[in-house]
């Protein structure tokens, strides 16, 4: 189980391309808000702007429709409507400031993983399960995907396991019993 | 007949707006319904668009956040949203498969078969209850707090959660006399600044050294970007051949009984459907696919009953999307409101007939569906990847900023702000710290609304 756990490492590294690098520099500012890491810097600055800016196009909204719309409700409808645009506003210029502090990678999926998630399924409550029991439009999609294969190589290596296992509890069996009488 | 026929261009074109603005909003992991469709809907109520078209638009963008949030949770590992969380066990075990992209069309199409199940039985379901309505909205204080209780314990807080409604409700109640006494009565605030505490509760912990410390990371997260496979000809795969017999028969069934539970959250149902259909599934593979195909479904089920059952039946928002989300649908002042004192009510309920509510919502999910499928099936990984590499989180936080600064100022100038900031952090600490989620505290906000007058009236 070490031993796949290393080449999964091994295999995420070398299949890593695309990395964005320029991140680096900036370290030591980093910190996880709301569920994804920011830069602490970048993060004052976009509080600072998204409030400004929305909060400026609501009170120019409201100011200047006051000037031509006499129904108040509209004034306010239509105030708000212009305050939600500031606030995608505010998005777009922070997006275009400040960069993602994400490393994307694209990665394809490797045999290490693969044996991972096998063990991981067989390894529930259901198990694996056989191939043999799938009905044909599913056994069909998983030839189509290539995993048919996958699975029935990994279900007979559990089956097999399992008889070593049984084998070589009635070869002690018989031998104790033979010891006994 | 002229009426109707305009009244079904504006909705039309209101629900394709929904169905397009949401689209691009289930992109972006971490959007939370409440916090989009919510202030989004409320603007279209109150920019005097006709009720079809306010409900066309709300039904539309909702399924079609259901099916994008897809994209994220299949390919980047990450939940699009709060309701995508379930999905994601399944979602990663596929992708290690190397098959990211079955995971996406499973749920895809359990979603959009489990839509057009759900909303017919959900106006059946209405209709049935529909009886008992006046009598439900007669003693909606007390059901409101027996609500309240029953999905506070339901929650991972459990008991604790439960007792702190107590202080929970305590608090709305002083910040409305508060507010009051200056003639402001704020109602859009409160569960805007609930279902955005957590972000609010964030940057206030930013502030202070001590949790600074523990917040600081010191290289960034990183993300692997599934590849991209087609492998359908045409422009889209028919979703219907995209499941078997058995796992289009999983994905009906338990969006019919979903579409019959309204009170319970739907991150809790489609878990334990999930649980229940892959116990009855051998293969492995076979189930993963059809729980992920079960389990979208459900999420999009629950989400349809729960905002269309009380809309239909009650008039009343009872149950957790009805009083998060779909608030707007109830309440709107001054254009829709619900007065329990007076029993007064003006909203969808009173505006719209079980019919227009059964082929508006058909018409939405239709509509989500025409955008949001062939888009996810085409676009999936294009997407992804431009939202994961050039979409920073600071952009998503400005915005967030922008939203709440702007509609509890709308709402209720300084004293709105306030307000908003207040419940937001204190609902975000205790969500953080007793797992007492957002759902238990919008019903919070109704008992403080609805059972509280009842309760002091009851003792005085």
């Amino acid at each position: 189980m070490k031993h796949s756990a290393l080449d999964a490492d091994e295999a995420l590294r070398s299949t890593s391309v695309g990395t964005s690098t320029d991140v680096d520099a900036r370290v030591s500012h980093l910190v996880e808000v709301w569920g994804d890491t920011v830069d602490i810097r970048h993060l004052a600055w976009s509080v600072v702007l998204g409030v400004g800016i929305s909060l400026g196009a609501f009170f120019s909204a409201n100011y200047f429709l006051a000037l031509f719309v006499h129904d108040a409700a509209m004034t306010r409808a239509y105030a708000m409507l212009l305050g939600l645009a500031g606030c995608l506003i505010a998005g777009a210029v922070c997006a275009k400031l400040f960069k993602p502090k994400r490393v994307v990678v694209d990665q394809a999926s490797d045999t290490a993983r693969r044996e991972e998630v096998l063990d991981q399924l067989a390894a529930e409550a259901g198990g694996l399960g056989f191939v043999a029991d799938l009905p044909l439009p599913v056994a069909t999609e998983m030839k189509e995907l290539g995993l048919y294969d996958v699975f029935l190589k990994h279900e007979q290596r559990i089956e097999a396991s399992k008889r070593a296992l049984d084998e070589g509890r009635v070869f002690i069996e018989t031998k104790t019993s033979k010891e006994s009488s | 007949m002229d009426a109707l026929v305009h009244q079904i261009l504006v909705a039309v074109s209101m629900g394709l707006i929904g169905a397009v603005v949401f689209a691009g909003i289930g992109l972006i992991s971490g959007t939370d319904e409440t916090t989009t469709l919510a202030p989004l809907t409320l603007l279209v109520a109150l920019l005097g668009v006709p009720p079809a078209g306010v409900f066309t638009f709300f039904m539309a963008g909702a399924v079609a956040k259901h099916m994008t949030h897809a994209i994220p949770t299949a390919l980047l590992g990450i939940p699009g949203d709060t309701l995508a969380a379930p999905l994601l066990q399944q979602a990663t075990m596929l992708r290690n498969l190397g098959v990211p992209h079955i995971a996406l069309r499973k749920m895809i199409s359990g979603g959009i078969i489990a839509a057009f199940v759900a909303v017919p039985l959900a106006v059946l379901f209405a209709v049935l209850l529909a009886p008992f309505g006046p009598s439900i909205s007669k003693a909606a204080p007390w059901v409101f707090l027996a609500a309240a209780v029953a999905i506070a314990y339901f929650s991972s807080g459990r008991w604790a959660s439960v007792l702190l409604l107590v202080p929970f409700v305590l608090v709305i109640v002083g910040l409305q006399a508060l507010t009051g006494k200056y003639g402001v009565k704020l109602s859009v605030s409160y569960f805007l600044g609930i279902a955005i505490g957590p972000l609010i509760a964030d940057l206030f912990s930013i502030l202070s050294p001590a949790d600074r410390a523990v917040m600081r990371r010191d290289k960034v997260k990183t993300f692997s970007l599934a590849p991209d496979v087609k492998s359908w000809s045409g422009y889209f795969p028919n979703p219907l051949k995209v499941l078997d017999r058995q796992q289009r028969n999983w994905t009906i069934a338990t969006a019919a009984v979903s579409s019959a539970t309204f009170v319970f959250s739907p991150v809790a149902m489609t878990v334990v459907m999930g649980e229940l259909v892959g116990s009855r599934v051998k293969h492995a593979y076979h189930r993963l696919t059809t729980v992920i195909a079960a389990r979208n479904g459900v999420t999009e089920a629950t989400y349809i009953a729960e905002t269309l059952i009380p809309l239909i039946a009650f008039g009343l928002p009872l149950s957790p999307v009805a009083a998060g989300p779909a608030a707007p649908l109830f309440n709107a002042p001054p254009r829709f409101f619900v007065d329990t004192a007076t029993g007064q009510m003006n909203n969808l309920h009173t505006l719209m007939t079980s019919w227009e509510f059964l082929g508006y919502g058909l018409l939405s999910v239709v509509l989500a569906a025409l955008i949001a499928y062939p888009f996810s099936m085409n676009y999936a990984h294009r997407a992804a990847s431009f939202v994961a590499r050039r979409l920073s989180h600071e952009a998503i936080i400005a915005t967030f900023a922008g939203l709440i600064v702007v509609i509890s100022v709308w709402e209720g100038q300084l004293l709105g702000f306030l307000v908003i900031v207040t419940i937001g952090l204190l609902g975000g600490l205790l969500s953080r710290r007793f797992g007492f989620n957002t759902g238990v505290q919008f019903m919070g906000y109704y008992a403080a609304v609805l059972s509280v007058p009842a309760l002091t009236k009851l003792i005085t």
